[in-house]
């Protein structure tokens, strides 16, 4: 029968291993956004060749499932003598999806941007890197943050199929309760929900980012 | 690195098919289902009263806070508790009917409310039937809206019902699993599965393009027919024909 006692038991095991998926999912944000602003900029240039290799690139992570990139990465890439740790390869597979995601939206939260301010910033004879760096990138930023919280809480579970690769995180710590007291259930129900309480509190974050911005605009 | 062996894919292109010829059923399966239990979580959450609204976002944060692989193992090892003992393959289709019918219910319920208001009844006032005023008004609307964003979401269930493979569901990643416990020859094992799922997504793109153009031009074409609407609804000048 269903053992409440036993899911309470694991859940502080449970949270601590959702500690893992926290800190992972926080440094892949931290690099895609980074990488996303890069490759924002750049398509921007408009290098004919770049932005060709970037769709391409993007029609790919796009089209497939995130758990086949995970395994492209863990699998595939030592036959290319790369030959990755479990946690960096899912780190290099997620932070590469994301990437491509967040790229989408930093395209259109730029469309959102008034002309104007070009213009204005050119007239004051800033350099594009000033334009960029002072003028565009604060704006878009505060502008998509809800999008932002919102591909958190998609890394954070994309950081479950980590367990799939033995990334010892939530998922594989149920896995390994459920393995030793045979209570696959009540372990998983665990480990729903740590992923709960983990991105409740970011989808009310985005939402309350949300009606804040909006209000701000009006 | 010993180079892109061919021949590797070639041997194993019919363990591959049938693996996508799973996922395709799969998805068309779950689709199915998720869609119509979204239209049934939608339609409830028009109820009068807080609570039904309540509930549907209650429902749809506890399931986009899950990853998945959770809920899939959740209703795997559940079922079996309350009594059902069903098929991997069933219990597959199930969890991902489930878990995506939030997303789909949030999706058509966006789609009503951005009707505009009152269309059925002046559809009714000129004398039409509840039957013709939903045909003929009111659904083609419904669909303009719910396509794009359905689009995007059944891309995502494609790719997401590659999960299955984690309970030994037969289907596009498992196949790929299979093969490449075969040949240990990870490179042509996931650059086949990789180009698989790209086609299969990228004909639902096509196929879904076809679909939003279609149900566009219906309306452009409205639009274009009469210049006074035009002159309210449309951004452009209308275009001449040649």
């Amino acid at each position: 029968m269903f053992e409440q006692a036993y899911l309470f038991s694991i859940l502080p095991k449970l949270f601590s291993a959702a500690w893992v998926n926290l800190q992972i999912a926080l440094l892949i944000a931290a690099i895609s956004i980074v990488m996303a602003m890069l490759v924002t900029i750049v398509r921007t240039a408009k290098i004919g060749v770049v932005n060709g290799a970037f769709n391409f690139v993007a029609s790919f992570v796009r089209g497939t499932p995130l758990l086949v990139q995970i395994f492209l990465c863990y699998y595939v890439l030592p036959s290319f003598g790369i030959d990755l740790e479990p946690l960096t390869a899912g780190v290099l597979a997620i932070s590469l999806n994301s990437t491509v995601f967040l790229s989408e939206t930093m395209r259109g939260g730029l469309q959102t941007i008034d002309p104007g301010q070009i213009e204005a910033s050119l007239a004051l004879g800033l350099r594009r890197s000033v334009i960029w760096h002072r003028v565009l990138l604060p704006q878009l930023l505060i502008r998509i943050l809800p999008l932002l919280v919102n591909e958190l809480t998609i890394i954070i579970k994309g950081t479950a199929l980590l367990s799939v690769i033995t990334v010892v995180e939530v998922m594989r710590t149920a896995q390994q309760l459920a393995a030793a007291s045979f209570r696959p259930f009540e372990s998983l129900l665990g480990a729903g929900l740590v992923f709960l309480v983990l991105n409740v509190f970011f989808i009310l974050l985005a939402s309350v980012l949300e009606t804040r911005l909006q209000k701000r605009a009006t | 690195m010993t180079g892109f062996d061919f021949s590797l894919i070639a041997d194993h292109s019919a363990l591959l098919l049938t693996g996508a010829a799973m996922t395709v059923y799969v998805v068309i399966v779950s689709f199915v289902l998720a869609f119509g239990f979204g239209i049934v979580v939608a339609l409830l959450s028009f109820l009068p009263g807080a609570v039904p609204r309540a509930f549907l976002s209650a429902y749809s944060i506890v399931l986009r806070s899950i990853p998945f692989i959770i809920v899939l193992f959740i209703v795997y090892y559940g079922l079996p508790f309350a009594g059902f003992h069903l098929s991997a393959l069933l219990v597959g289709i199930l969890a991902l009917s489930f878990y995506k019918s939030a997303y789909y219910g949030e999706i058509i319920r966006a789609a009503i409310v951005a009707l505009p208001r009152g269309q059925f009844e002046s559809a009714r006032a000129v004398g039409m039937s509840p039957r013709q005023a939903f045909v003929h008004v009111i659904a083609p609307q419904l669909v303009r809206g719910l396509l794009p964003p359905s689009t995007n979401m059944t891309l995502t269930l494609i790719k997401e019902s590659s999960v299955l493979s984690t309970v030994t569901i037969g289907e596009l990643t498992y196949q790929g699993m299979v093969m490449q416990g075969a040949t240990y020859a990870p490179l042509e094992c996931f650059a086949a599965v990789s180009g698989l799922y790209w086609a299969l997504c990228a004909g639902t793109a096509w196929i879904a393009g076809r679909l939003e153009r279609r149900a566009g031009l219906a309306q452009k074409a409205a639009i274009d027919r009469n210049p006074l609407a035009a002159s309210f609804l449309s951004f452009e000048r209308p275009k001449v024909r040649r």
